[in-house]
């Protein structure tokens, strides 16, 4: 086993925020479940929604001692340590802000040092709302980084207002059912 | 199975082997063969008497707890993962400036701005955004991946990425997602949708992803003005150079510049085959404006032009078909050369030219563009301008039958020239009805504050015409007005408000001007080609426009132009099927057909 489960960082452990918040670069990451497993798709843009880098990974399918060890981390240690983290980490683009469609992803800022967002997350009291004037949805980022919010009104702003940040994730599963069609993930495993 | 080991220990029977659960990490040491056993039992726990034979002790099959069902693995605890993928190009660096410094400058002078319309109002229903799609021969992953992830066309505009000046309507923005991602694409939308906009966008969409570093564009050589114009509206980020006159500075740019975009006209395509030959001359997409300019096959502007080495090949043209289908297949030489070989029957065309060709009529778009109103005004000829016709009629048909088997087309052409001359003036008085109805018009035009634009097939009708008109303050535009006048006349005509009418010969004003603030279009005369007449048309009835254009066609009865109005539109109709959608199709009068404009008895000798 190369990782363990951990809950999320405390705040003062967290990775400090990298990088100049403009020009833009932006991390769509979407987290998809199917009966393959589950798998995860990384569209790097610049801030004007012009696809950069696209990388996806194998699906991953937790058996049951996984299952039952992870336990209640299970789904934040897929969706943010093993595929969030892997897929941004392998991507040479390095974003100034991620955006996910999963909230387990929002872990993913106690792991990098960059700012994260999820679009369409259920109300909870770990979130924090974040206005929806950019986003055709919710969005929202984790309360435990709350002081995250000056850097990404910051990185959002120098994203162009024309870009909806909904609207990558339905790019990225039609490229991702596309690259899968094409037995990309067959060989990538 | 069970394993083949005896004790005497009552609490430890063989089933309890069956339930062991070994977990895949767990070291089966104890087991392993090459351990010894402690089998040292006390004596008193049970009688040798119970054995039959000595005690004995082996280990057959050691390995057997490492196999099923002994070990029942229930998974791994590490997870594995890997990934794959792709890096797309990356834009040139110098068309990538800060959102703020976009376009910030002004409109290029002397440019028509236009207040759009208002879109119809959808009903709030939120339309599905123009994506731009992969074509079924896109073969590689990341080419796919690389247009899938393409951001929508509407938020492209819609942001600072890419500025336009005017808001583009459905049509236009799949227009671009249709030329974009295609290597053979021949855009023949009708003419006045707004065929050069979308391809510079389309142009400007590809250098801004980095997927083409260099362009051609090959234009008949009075619209290389107009294009440059149109790039720096639609494109200003875009740099663009126009090839020189000088032939070798002319080389210098084929060989050694390095700008994105050049612009040549066919003229001089056609005198640079050599160096276009040099293997150095390559171009990532090659556009052609008026692309049935290489409709002749064996014209060298063809040959020279379906030779330059190009990754894309794109042509842009309102009359795919002007006079046959081999107008197409030519066309398409260029296009996707081989696809369409030149003896593909008629009923094929269309299957194999079908995924690279959009065409859009503007009755197809009619809810975003306004009316545009033809009306065929049949007007009798006054006394004198039949007197006149009657004779010069006999008389031409007397000396054509006179000339036997020496007759030829030119021969009935004259007398046709020469009887449509009539039709629009008198000779000898300078009577003429077209005129007498055109000034009652232009005075109501004028009245309502429009604007008018009237085409003729000769200079000297126009120049009558502009006096007669005087009060109206015409404006004369056609070949014999010097290149560099055109311009300021056309910026006059937009400007003043008193001036309401232009007058254009066919030849001059009918292709690539934009005259969308007017609303009349005049006829004085017709053009042999329906095509020319509606390109004419068009230079008002196009994008921009606000207003229903009407179209006037001035037709005298009983004349040769009302046979020929006749001729062209049965001719029009046989051409309706063979481009998907089209509208009207144009052809011109063959030998036989203007022959037989006349009751003539003579016939050239053949063969």
């Amino acid at each position: 086993m190369n990782d363990t489960p951990h809950a999320v960082t405390a705040k003062s452990a967290l990775p400090a925020l990298a990088g100049p918040a403009s020009p833009a670069v932006v991390g769509f990451l979407s987290i998809v479940t199917d009966a393959s497993g589950v798998f995860g798709g990384y569209l790097v843009t610049n801030a004007w929604g012009r696809p950069l880098e696209f990388r996806l990974s194998t699906a991953v399918q937790p058996n049951r001692v996984q299952q039952i060890l992870y336990g209640p981390t299970l789904t934040e240690y897929l969706h943010a340590e093993l595929i969030g983290k892997t897929l941004i980490e392998k991507t040479s683009a390095q974003p100034t802000i991620v955006v996910t469609d999963s909230p387990a992803a929002l872990g993913l800022r106690a792991r990098l040092g960059v700012p994260v967002v999820c679009v369409n997350a259920p109300a909870s009291d770990d979130l924090l709302p974040l206005p929806a004037g950019r986003c055709t949805a919710t969005l929202s980022y984790g309360a435990k980084f709350a002081d995250d919010r000056a850097a990404l009104d910051d990185r959002l702003e120098a994203i162009d207002p024309a870009v909806d940040l909904a609207e990558p994730f339905g790019r990225i599963r039609e490229a991702m059912a596309e690259a899968r069609k094409m037995g990309v993930t067959n060989r990538a495993a | 199975m069970r394993p083949d080991v005896t004790d005497d220990d009552p609490g430890r029977t063989p089933d309890d082997f069956d339930t062991v659960d070994v977990l895949e990490f767990a070291p089966l040491a104890a087991w392993s063969p090459t351990h010894d056993l402690d089998l040292a039992f006390a004596s008193e726990a049970h009688s040798l008497a119970r054995f039959d034979s000595p005690l004995g002790v082996g280990v057959k099959e050691a390995r057997l707890l490492n196999q099923t069902p002994w070990v029942r693995t229930l998974g791994r605890l590490d997870f594995n993962i890997s990934t794959e993928g792709w890096k797309f190009p990356a834009p040139p660096t110098d068309l990538v400036r800060p959102p703020a410094q976009r376009l910030d400058s002004s409109k290029p002078a002397g440019r028509e701005v236009i207040d759009l319309p208002t879109l119809p109002d959808d009903g709030g229903v939120r339309k599905p955004p123009i994506r731009i799609r992969p074509t079924a021969d896109t073969v590689l992953i990341k080419d796919r991946l690389l247009y899938l992830l393409q951001p929508p066309l509407d938020d492209i505009f819609n942001g600072r990425a890419l500025e336009v000046p005017f808001e583009l309507f459905p049509y236009q923005r799949e227009g671009i997602a249709f030329m974009v991602p295609r290597h053979s694409a021949l855009l023949a939308d009708e003419m006045g949708l707004g065929k050069t906009a979308q391809s510079i966008l389309a142009l400007r969409l590809l250098f801004h992803q980095g997927i083409v570093r260099s362009a051609l564009l090959i234009a008949p050589k009075q619209l290389i003005h107009n294009w440059g114009r149109e790039l720096k509206l639609w494109a200003p980020d875009l740099p663009f150079e126009v090839f020189p006159n000088d032939p070798e500075a002319r080389r210098t740019t084929w060989l050694t510049s390095n700008c994105p975009l050049k612009l040549i006209n066919y003229e001089a395509v056609s005198r640079d085959a050599e160096v276009i030959a040099d293997p150095r001359t390559y171009f990532d997409v090659v556009l052609l404006d008026e692309a049935q300019r290489i409709k002749n096959k064996d014209s060298r502007t063809a040959e020279v032009v379906c030779s330059i080495r190009r990754g894309r090949s794109w042509a842009l043209t309102g009359t795919p078909i002007e006079n046959s289908v081999d107008d197409l297949i030519n066309i398409f030489a260029f296009v996707d050369p081989g696809r369409v070989p030149s003896d593909t029957p008629t009923k094929r065309l269309a299957a194999l030219t079908c995924d690279s060709i959009l065409r859009r009529t503007k009755d197809q778009v009619q809810t975003e563009m306004p009316a545009k109103m033809v009306k065929d005004l049949e007007l009798e000829l006054t006394p004198a301008q039949r007197t006149a016709y009657d004779r010069a009629e006999n008389d031409g048909i007397v000396h054509l039958n006179e000339l036997g088997q020496t007759i030829t087309v030119q021969h009935v052409f004259q007398l046709v020239m020469r009887l449509k001359q009539i039709c629009n003036f008198d000779p000898l008085t300078g009577e003429s009805a077209k005129l007498e109805q055109l000034i009652t018009d232009m005075d109501e035009v004028a009245a309502n504050g429009r604007k008018a634009i009237i085409f003729s097939q000769w200079v000297e009708p126009l120049e009558v015409i502009a006096k007669a008109l005087g009060k109206h303050n015409p404006l004369l535009y056609h070949g014999r007005v010097p290149q560099k006048d055109r311009t300021p006349i056309l910026d006059r005509f937009k400007a003043d408000p008193d001036a309401h009418v232009i007058l254009m010969t066919y030849g001059t004003g009918s292709v690539g001007l934009n005259l969308q603030f007017t609303n009349y279009v005049f006829l004085f005369d017709r053009w042999w080609n329906p095509a020319v007449e509606d390109q004419a048309i068009n230079r008002a009835h196009r994008i921009g426009q606000q207003h229903p254009v009407t179209v006037t066609r001035f037709l005298c009865e009983s004349t040769i132009e009302q046979r020929i109005a006749g001729v062209l539109e049965a001719k029009r109709k046989v051409f309706n099927d063979l481009i998907a959608n089209a509208e009207k199709p144009a052809a011109m009068l063959t030998e036989d057909e203007i022959f037989g404009l006349f009751d003539l008895k003579a016939r050239p000798k053949r063969g």
